[in-house]
């Protein structure tokens, strides 16, 4: 039992601790002896001060969480931690799409598109959303026809505030823009005069504090305690200090962020110039938008931000700043290597990858602007950076499932669509990004928890690639898929869809059309080697060995220890096999020699690749013995002077599909490995009731 | 009577001064326990921080119809709170009277402080104030 003390002891946080102690400390003394009855006066008033006691503890406690970085849970106190780092918390990011827009029937010889131009996007889920036009472009006319070529659209619908600057009502001149779906990489800060003097300057964004003195025209932005983003301006050393009565114009896009995603099929809203008579054809789907910046990414970008100090130098400091940039380009991945670490070196380079959110590559301009705009300033001067391509790889998954229909009240075509989410889950959650591994047995796990009643399951792994073949200059193109390849087993080898289209070389002016990609065993396979199933016994002299199958030229000897096969050692090759038996038969004379067996192993490195046909009569026909080489020992195709002129798919994308010999596969550097969600047959999933 | 001498003491909430000392006035023994009772039977349950089951509801009984069965509700709910909170008291006897032309109750409350012999009493009125 605690024993009296003549101390309070005011260190506990519960209001029963704090009770507790009160009462050790009132044992110590003997004025008041009914601390310990609950009716009493002392009880009424030890409860009134344990309680205020725990109140405050409480209220401390919450106050010294907030103010660190590490356990702020507040948004306010989160900003407010890593604005002391020099951190501007990300807002919404308008999803960008791009348009051709045609113009017909037009009088002037030059025709002007105005910014924000609203149009209208195809539903998705039932909504329609608003795109606008990035900026102002102008475009010759010809014969009547105006074409505005790649234009960038972004979602959202344009909002503008003004505020008069008054130091009497507004001493900081700190001005908060009420929208939480600002986009502020589209925001535009003006300052009028006065409303007498509508004489307008813009204001640039202040991103270095270097070069600023007291006439520079910049505006500071920052997330205020509402929630909110806030613009204020120089002092009048830092950039210009505003004077009262100029007023303060924004004009910005506020977005619905990644909802709009895969929005196009774009109608204007109204016509161009007074002209109705329009086509818009999309060129790229709305992708690249974002939510704004959640507390979690605050905590974890903002002491990075703080530690690459705004320079390029280590591996972190480009992840960081390409993450960061203010061109409203947004990343679900990003890897970053030196030149060096390439399979040829290259040194004084950077090389860097790029997984865009919501779509598979960034187009060049944005690679551009990436590295001349965001890297190149901040980067070290000798050191060059490259933008490269994911190289993706993408899962197909074949799964077996059996199940008991008494364990669950699912139909199978809810099991299988169930599964068939939970696997996308699974590649969201392991995969889709640089140096991930598939996992198989999580795979299997995935499948086998999704419900009770599934008893067993199975999967079948092959790997795709997915390329744009040129269907006007024939090309080489080299397909990795950096894992051993399975060698071709009927219906298991390598294969191609869709069907493509050539021109009939022996009259050009003949198409044929139907065509696929197969893998041909090597005619050219000798005998690698011949392993023992049994070393037999009782051999008095080394017997013959003779190698039978549908090649030529193949030799052995055996090698003989204590009256039994030691080992078969080829002396030719041979060439021409596709199948191999051996013969192991005893000397004319030795009765005693028996029971020894073997097996052939066939070379095979490589392979070639041929495409084929089903004619007229739809009898299977070579259409070129050799279109490429397949490697199977480091996986990779290589398709020579491919050239067609038509693929039966809408996009034109071509895909190779592999089996691996293992289920391990591994990315690394500028590889992705994913399963396509937009194909719909990456995965399926066969779903049988037990009987 | 027999009066036990200063085993119990307690702070008396109406905080009087002494007329003497100066200092905050006291309540001893009998005394000491009777106005723990009442302050007992005068809290309502959720009063007190972090004890939501301590007093008794006898707020609530008010707003009843003003009959026989409530005073015998409100007699069960004043043994239970002292029985339960108030461990230096026997109860002898509870009497709680309904006064409806009054709107009220009147409970006479007699028990026994530890070993004294001779029973001590709480009268209360309820009566609603509004």
């Amino acid at each position: 039992m605690a024993s009296a003390n003549s101390n309070v002891q005011m260190t506990g946080l519960d209001f029963q601790d704090i009770k507790s102690n009160m009462i050790r400390f009132m044992q110590g003394q003997d004025t008041f002896k009914d601390y310990n009855f609950s009716g009493s006066g002392l009880s009424v008033l030890m409860d009134i001060l344990a309680y205020n006691t725990q109140y405050n503890a409480y209220y401390l406690n919450m106050v010294a969480n907030e103010m660190f970085l590490d356990t702020a849970l507040q948004r306010s106190s989160v900003v407010s931690q890593s604005k002391v780092l020099g951190y501007i918390p990300k807002s919404s990011i308008s999803p960008t799409a791009t348009i051709n827009v045609t113009v017909y029937g037009v009088t002037q010889s030059s025709l002007t598109l105005d910014k924000f131009t609203p149009l209208i996007s195809r539903a998705i889920d039932g909504v329609n959303y608003t795109f606008l036009t990035d900026d102002t472009l102008t475009v010759n006319t010809q014969s009547g026809t105006a074409l505005f070529e790649n234009v960038i659209i972004k979602q959202g619908t344009p909002s503008k505030y003004s505020f008069v600057v008054s130091t009497a009502s507004n001493p900081k001149c700190i001005f908060e823009i009420p929208d939480v779906n600002i986009d502020t990489s589209s925001l535009t800060v003006s300052i009028q005069q006065s409303s007498v003097n509508t004489n307008t300057e813009v204001f640039q964004l202040a991103t270095t504090h270097l070069t600023l003195d007291g006439t520079s025209k910049v505006y500071f932005l920052q997330e205020g305690l509402s929630g909110n983003y806030e613009v204020y301006f120089g002092n009048g050393v830092l950039g210009q200090k505003l004077m009262d009565g100029n007023i303060v114009r924004v004009s910005y896009i506020s977005t619905k962020g990644t909802a709009a995603h895969g929005a196009n099929n774009f109608s204007l809203i109204q016509g161009i110039g007074g002209y109705a008579n329009t086509t818009i054809v999309s060129v790229t789907a709305a992708t690249n938008g974002n939510e704004k910046e959640t507390i979690e990414s605050i905590k974890y970008q903002a002491p990075k931000s703080f530690s690459s100090q705004n320079r390029a130098v280590t591996k972190d400091d480009y992840i960081t700043v390409i993450q960061q940039n203010q061109l409203g380009l947004t990343f679900d991945a990003v890897n970053v290597w030196g030149g060096e670490e390439n399979d040829v070196p290259v040194f004084g380079q950077v090389f860097i990858c790029l997984k865009p959110a919501g779509a598979y590559n960034i187009t060049e301009t944005q690679k551009q602007r990436l590295i001349q705009e965001v890297i190149k300033p901040i980067s070290v001067m000798t050191v060059s950076p490259t933008i490269v391509n994911p190289d993706y790889t993408y899962l197909k998954l074949n799964i077996n499932v059996i199940y008991d229909p008494n364990k669950t009240t699912q139909t199978s075509a809810q099991i299988e669509s169930g599964i068939k989410s939970a696997i996308y889950g699974f590649a969201n959650a392991t995969l889709n990004t640089f140096n991930s591994t598939f996992n198989s047995y999580e795979l299997m796990k995935t499948v086998q928890d999704y419900s009770n009643s599934i008893i067993t399951s199975e999967y079948d792994l092959k790997l795709q690639k997915k390329f744009f073949p040129s269907l006007v200059t024939p090309s080489t193109y080299k397909l990795y898929y950096n894992t051993p390849l399975d060698k071709g087993m009927f219906l298991s080898g390598v294969s191609s869809s869709p069907s493509i289209q050539f021109r009939d070389p022996s009259n050009l002016v003949n198409i044929i059309d139907g065509i696929y990609v197969e893998e041909l065993p090597s005619p050219t396979n000798g005998v690698e080697s011949i392993s023992m199933l049994n070393p037999g016994s009782q051999y008095q002299s080394v017997p013959t060995i003779t190698i039978l199958g549908d090649g030529t030229g193949a030799k052995a000897h055996a090698i003989l220890s204590g009256g039994s096969i030691k080992n078969v050692v080829i002396d030719a090759a041979g060439s021409g096999y596709t199948a191999a038996i051996v013969n192991i038969t005893p000397q004319p004379g030795d009765t005693t020699g028996k029971l020894a067996a073997g097996v052939v192993n066939l070379q095979g490195k490589f392979g070639t690749l041929r495409t084929y046909y089903n004619n007229t009569s739809q009898v299977k026909t070579t259409f070129n013995q050799n279109v490429g080489v397949i490697d199977y020992m480091n996986g990779i195709i290589t398709l020579n002077s491919f050239s067609p002129i038509g693929i039966d798919n809408p996009l034109g994308q071509f895909t190779v599909t592999v089996k691996p010999t293992t289920s391990i596969i591994s990315s690394s550097y500028n590889r992705i490995i994913t399963i396509d969600p937009y194909d719909a047959n990456a995965v399926t999933v066969n779903v049988i009731a037990k009987s | 009577m027999a009066t036990l001498k200063k085993i119990y003491s307690d702070l008396d909430l109406t905080f009087t001064r002494n007329p003497v000392t100066g200092d905050v006035s006291m309540s001893y023994d009998e005394q000491s326990v009777i106005r723990s009772v009442r302050n007992l039977l005068m809290t309502n349950f959720y009063e007190r921080p972090f004890q939501p089951t301590l007093g008794s509801n006898l707020n609530a009984f008010l707003f009843e119809q003003i009959s026989a069965i409530t005073a015998s509700s409100i007699e069960t709910e004043i043994k239970n709170v002292v029985n339960n909170f108030e461990p230096r008291v026997s109860i002898d006897n509870v009497e709680v009277v309904a006064i409806e032309d009054a709107n009220a109750f009147y409970v006479n409350l007699s028990f026994y402080i530890g070993n004294n012999t001779s029973p001590s009493e709480v009268n209360i009125l309820l009566e609603r104030t509004r």
